[in-house]
């Protein structure tokens, strides 16, 4: 058993400071000399050709500097659509609009009021097409064309594309045989799921400052989750090079949940940046711009037709999945694939068919979401998981144990090796939490419920990443690295790790924000990889700076590198401990005069992207699986529907735990946000396709009244190449809230909502219906 | 128009002249310069903008900076005292209260003045205090939590 110094201990966080006195810095608080301030025209129609804009009337107001189209850009840049994994999104919309609140120009003024009158002086003409509006209507032969010349988009080899119709992409997965696999099955359940648009509705909106350079480069201050991503569609979409874009983090990001990524919603102050040239450009989203234009949740469709024997045995499983992406592809196709992928759950079913779809419609663009999709799958195999055990008369726990993959299990879907399955414990920990308890099912017109729900992820590799740590001569260290500090904890984490490799105290380390000219690559903070790969890179950074001082300090105390530990600051021989030196000696007496030791860390794994029709490939050796279980307990009032959240019993596995109380933060928010999106936030969209509750008041996110008591439950499985065996949690720890919802609402009640949101009118038609499953 | 006010912000006088159409948080951040104060929507919604007008909680962004000439404002900035953290500031940092941090100054204000009036506050008044701050990361548990210990703290030291 190892014993660590600073792993596994609640340190507090190293941006707490900052963040309680409100020094912390985010984009809204960067001035820079000379900065103008930038509005976008949006269009106020789901599908409509642009027949004309006239910007002369807003040129001549008195403040604004210039007005940019999306005409006079593409102008300029030939094709320079935008997108990864398929570059279909211009900056601007050029000779029509897809969804309502879709940038057409851009503003830019002395003052953001100046530049908010000039939008109501653009003058834009349109023509009117027929809209879509969802995805049952755009797979309709004679359904409207969104994107009439798919096959001249660029797009990655890995998404197969469909083309003439809206169909943006399209999966198919088959392992085994699942007509065998039904044939083998005593029972067969056939059930759809829908999950609806939620947004991820940070705190703090999105923003960005932008400035192309004398020397043709282009800086871009912005919060962003992948600064690197955030560069290379820049430098992708206008055909310049990466090297020319430099992306910075402006220190802190006041949330992102998958929606920050990739400066989503942002894009069109390239286009401004660039008409006024050598002047900073700021850009701030409003709230009801967040809801409008930014990237929101995707909706799904997901039927499961699954075989199971008598004893509750899994064997076969047909799932059809839709998922609706918007106007633009954005990361539909690939959050199409983790749905895919995903819809198996942690269970062992041998024999699997996937047909799955990502659709444009003309709405709001969605994209990644906390989860990737896995929530969206989660919500239909756990819910079915429960009618299965229902109708089987088994316990959902038992039944949830009989199908676990095992350690070493190739899964159906990924065909990959599972491994540091923690999802037993996970299971075991919940029901002992919540289902022990089981009494005073009802009160009056209140009944109680208990309802549990299981949930994986994987991160997909390649991740690769560098990180560099400097070592400064008064035992502070800097540690340089991509990923961004949104609330995860992770700078806190990655001083832990270091703290812990170099002995020095905890308080000395420094993270610094991402910039894609400073800091080395990473992909994205996203897929809850940061703490797995990139701390497997400042681990490594810190033990390179561990080599170098071992390999002065070996000659100092006349002995092999092999023979030297480190304790505190302090070298000593293992086994002769009086020989000693502190680091703070090697460096001042080797370099007398001042230097800093720089440590390198690369941490990077391949993982071939396998097409699922490949049975036989060579298993590599690493994917970081996660896991997670809750438990719900719920009361509902008969007379009203209403649900009240009792208590949350959420158990995850983290591998090792590096710091407890972020960890439990994470879970804590994670279920927060579970819960709203299971029970009362939705995107509502009008007959035209308008989101019509833009502002907080009406799109409701829980309130502090809104909380209920939360266990978290940190189980320990430790990843055999995870830092100190840690996995990432960030994820995972949402997945499961809506299905463990439902199955406490049929606990409770007896009915099975397989439509979210769960709201009161829902639940409440649904029991005047006599207990008919709706 | 241009009028001429004076604000009382953190211990200390500005005299500024403003447009009457100017909101408290803008002036806050913007003239004063003092950034701790978020803005998340400009409706009143979210709470990132409190602030404490004569000790009261206020969205500072439906306040127009005309309206409280006068009046004695606090912010973030003005919490700490002599260089010391407010207990509440401590108790944030301690519990693991703080996620993003976008949130946290209009959360701390609400329960500054929450603290004020009620200094040995149940849990439900703590959630009913902050229920106007919305905040999209923690869940709200040890931001419940570091209210409560810092109030059992500051009752200790009286």
């Amino acid at each position: 058993m190892n014993t660590y110094v600073n792993i596994g201990k609640s340190e507090k966080r190293i941006d707490a400071l900052e963040k309680v006195t409100g020094s912390a810095q985010y984009i809204d608080d960067i001035r820079i000399p000379g900065m103008l301030y930038a509005k976008i025209k949006r269009s106020a129609f789901p599908h409509a050709n642009i027949l004309n804009i006239d910007t002369s009337d807003a040129e001549k107001l008195l403040g604004v500097k210039a007005v940019v189209t999306g005409k006079e850009f593409a102008a300029n840049f030939k094709n320079s659509f935008f997108g990864s994994p398929m570059a279909d999104q211009p900056f601007l919309a050029v000779e029509k609009v897809r969804y309502v609140g879709e940038p057409i120009a851009v503003v830019a003024a002395t003052s953001e009021e100046i530049a908010e009158d000039a939008l109501d002086l653009i003058k834009v003409e349109y023509q009117l097409l027929p809209a879509v509006l969802n995805v049952q209507d755009a797979l309709k032969n004679n359904a409207p064309l969104i994107h009439e010349n798919t096959n001249n988009y660029r797009y990655s080899s890995n998404i197969k594309l469909v083309f003439n119709n809206n169909i943006c992409s399209h999966i198919e997965i088959i392992n085994g045989d699942i007509e065998q696999g039904f044939k083998e099955a005593d029972f067969i359940f056939e059930d759809t799921f829908t999950d609806h648009s939620s947004h991820h509705v940070p705190i703090e909106c999105r923003g960005a400052i932008a400035q192309f350079n004398p020397n043709g480069s282009i800086t871009v201050w912005a919060p962003d989750q992948s600064p690197y991503g955030g560069r290379s569609l820049i430098a992708d979409a206008l055909r310049i090079p990466e090297s020319k874009v430099r992306v910075i983090t402006p220190t802190y990001i006041g949330g992102g949940f998958g929606g920050k990524l990739r400066l989503s919603g942002l894009m069109p102050i390239i286009a401004i940046a660039w008409k006024i040239k050598y002047h900073p450009v700021k850009i701030l989203l409003t709230r009801e711009e967040e809801f409008t234009s930014t990237t929101v949740r995707h909706a799904a469709i997901i039927t499961l037709k699954t075989g199971v024997k008598k004893d509750g045995t899994i064997v076969s499983r047909h799932a059809k999945v839709m998922i609706d992406t918007g106007a633009y592809a954005d990361r539909g196709p690939t959050v199409l694939g983790k749905i895919s992928y995903g819809c198996t759950g942690p269970y062992k079913i041998p024999h699997v068919k996937v047909e799955a779809y990502c659709v444009y419609t003309n709405k709001v663009i969605a994209g990644a979401w906390r989860g990737y999709g896995i929530a969206q799958a989660c919500w239909a195999y756990e819910s079915q998981m429960d009618i299965i055990a229902m109708k089987l008369g088994i316990d959902p726990v038992d039944i949830r144990l009989k199908n676990i993959v095992d350690e070493g299990y190739i899964t159906p879907t990924e065909k990959q090796e599972a491994h540091a399955v923690g999802l037993g414990k996970c299971l075991l920990q919940v029901k002992e939490d919540i289902f022990r308890k089981r009494k005073d099912r009802i009160l009056e017109n209140r009944v109680k419920g208990n309802g549990i729900a299981c949930g994986y992820k994987i991160s997909r590799t390649p991740s690769g990443c560098n990180a560099f740590v400097k070592l400064n001569s008064d035992l502070g260290a800097d540690v340089f690295v991509s990923s961004i500090e949104m609330g995860q904890g992770v700078n806190t984490i990655f001083a832990q790790i270091v703290a812990e490799e170099l002995t020095i105290p905890f308080d000395n380390i420094r993270v610094l924000p991402a910039d894609t000219d400073i800091t080395p690559f990473f992909p994205a903070s996203t897929a809850s990889r940061t703490t797995f790969f990139l701390g497997n890179a400042v681990k490594k950074a810190a033990l390179d700076i561990k080599k170098q001082l071992f390999n002065i300090a070996k000659d100092i105390l006349k002995a092999d590198e092999q023979e030297l530990s480190l304790k505190q600051g302090l070298i000593f021989v293992t086994k002769d401990p009086r020989k000693t030196v502190k680091i703070s000696e090697i460096m001042e007496k080797t370099y007398p005069g001042g230097i800093s030791f720089l440590g390198r860390g690369t941490f990077y794994h391949y993982k071939k992207e396998n097409l699922p029709s490949h049975i036989k490939v060579k298993i590599p050796p690493t994917l970081v699986w996660m896991y997670a279980s809750q438990g719900i307990t719920i009361d509902v009032d008969t007379e009203t529907g209403r649900i009240k959240i009792l208590k949350v019993s959420a158990a995850t596995d983290t591998g090792k735990t590096i710091n407890p109380i972020t960890c439990e933060g994470q879970i804590e928010g994670g279920v927060m946000q579970g819960i709203g999106h299971a029970m009362f936030e939705e995107l509502i969209f009008d007959e035209k396709g308008k989101i019509i509750n833009t502002s907080m008041l009406d799109y409701k996110i829980p309130s502090a009244l809104d909380m209920p008591e939360i266990n978290s439950i940190l189980v320990e499985e430790p990843h055999r190449e995870g830092p100190y065996g840690a996995k990432g949690i960030g994820e995972i720890v949402t997945v499961p809230t809506a299905a463990a919802i439902a199955n406490a609402i049929y606990d409770a009640v007896g009915i099975r909502i397989k439509d979210l949101p769960i709201t009161p009118d829902k639940l409440l038609r649904a029991l005047n219906n006599k207990g008919k499953s709706i | 128009m241009d009028h001429s006010i004076t604000l009382k912000i953190n211990g200390e006088f500005y005299k500024l002249n403003v447009k009457s159409n100017v909101l408290l948080l803008d002036v806050i951040r913007d003239e004063i310069g003092l950034t701790g104060t978020k803005r998340g929507c400009d409706t009143g919604e979210c709470g990132a903008c409190t602030v404490l007008i004569e000790g009261e909680p206020v969205n500072s962004c439906l306040v127009l900076a005309i309206e409280v000439d006068g009046k004695d404002i606090l912010t973030v900035e003005g919490l700490v005292k002599n260089g010391q953290l407010h207990p509440l500031q401590i108790a944030f940092v301690e519990e693991g209260a703080i996620q993003c941090g976008f949130c946290t100054p209009g959360v701390l204000l609400s329960a500054k003045a929450l603290l004020n009036t009620n200094p040995n506050p149940t849990e439900e008044e703590i959630k009913t205090a902050i229920a106007g701050n919305l905040c999209r990361c923690t869940g709200y548990t040890k931001i419940i939590k570091a209210i409560n210990s810092a109030a059992k703290k500051m009752q200790r030291k009286e």
